[in-house]
């Protein structure tokens, strides 16, 4: 009787890995954009109406204001004084068109907001928004 | 002379797919749903931009309170505002809304009105804080 050639028992992982790769190389490009600037901790309040932002100006200044007074430039503590002389130093460096961008939680008193907003006019810059999400 | 046996040269993969998938399954629990914003422009005095203006802008009042909204001093709800606004913005596009913010109104309050006014099309706004 004859013997059948031993077969392969490999299962064949090639094309898996390569899927594997390309997923992991999605989740790495789409999840490292903008996680230095934005503060995931923060509720924004939200809007049904106002257009989407696709582009934001990489000038652009991004104070994140949490419901308890907390200020935060990019994930780097700060209180008032210490904001309007980073902001004085930002206006030095791109004008005073610089757009400033106040992502600040829905249950934030105004009254904090205001003093974002009185250190943003006492620094000259005056483009200033309101950052909303947007409800689908 | 003894023969050596026939190297296999494949590479192992195991511990590769091990490291893979675990950074596979990193991303995919830390990612996050993407969300897309809106910046609601806020106007602030800009310097050098003290031109009077010979004629004076058509002006609209729209307080802001915790939680309600005052049109040109009367109490509505956010559908009537909206409604207001819109009968309004289709006439003069360039109605200036005085946006007055109490102190303690809260973010959402105040996006809440500007997102109305964005919906009438009105886009002189001036935000100033209700003393």
């Amino acid at each position: 009787m004859k013997h059948r050639p031993d077969d392969t028992l490999e299962t064949p992982i090639t094309s898996m890995i390569d899927i594997v790769f390309q997923l992991i190389i999605f989740f790495v490009v789409t999840s490292a954009i903008d996680k230095d600037v934005v503060d995931e901790s923060i509720k924004l309040a939200s809007a049904q109406n106002a257009p989407a932002v696709e582009t934001v100006d990489p000038h652009s200044v991004t104070i994140n204001l949490h419901s308890d007074g907390e200020i935060n430039v990019a994930m780097m503590p700060m209180s008032l004084p210490q904001l309007r002389n980073f902001l004085i130093s930002m206006r030095s460096q791109s004008g005073n068109a610089t757009p400033i961008l106040i992502r600040c939680d829905g249950t934030t008193r105004y009254r904090k907001i205001d003093q974002v907003m009185q250190v943003v006019t006492e620094a000259g810059l005056y483009r200033v928004r309101i950052v909303a999400m947007l409800e689908e | 002379m003894k023969k050596r046996a026939p190297e296999t040269l494949a590479v192992p993969m195991s511990s590769m797919i091990d490291v893979v998938f675990q950074l596979l399954i990193y991303f995919i629990v830390t990612a996050r749903d993407e969300v897309t914003e809106a910046h609601l422009a806020v106007n602030l005095p800009s310097p050098g931009n003290a031109k009077v203006s010979e004629n004076k802008p058509k002006m609209l009042e729209l307080e802001v309170h915790p939680r309600s909204l005052r049109l040109q001093g009367m109490e509505l709800s956010q559908a009537e505002v909206s409604k207001m606004l819109v009968s309004l913005g289709k006439g003069d596009k360039d109605l200036t809304v005085l946006v007055k913010v109490s102190l303690e109104s809260f973010a959402s309050d105040l996006v809440t009105a500007l997102d109305l006014c964005d919906k009438a099309g009105l886009v002189n706004l001036n935000v100033v804080t209700l003393k």
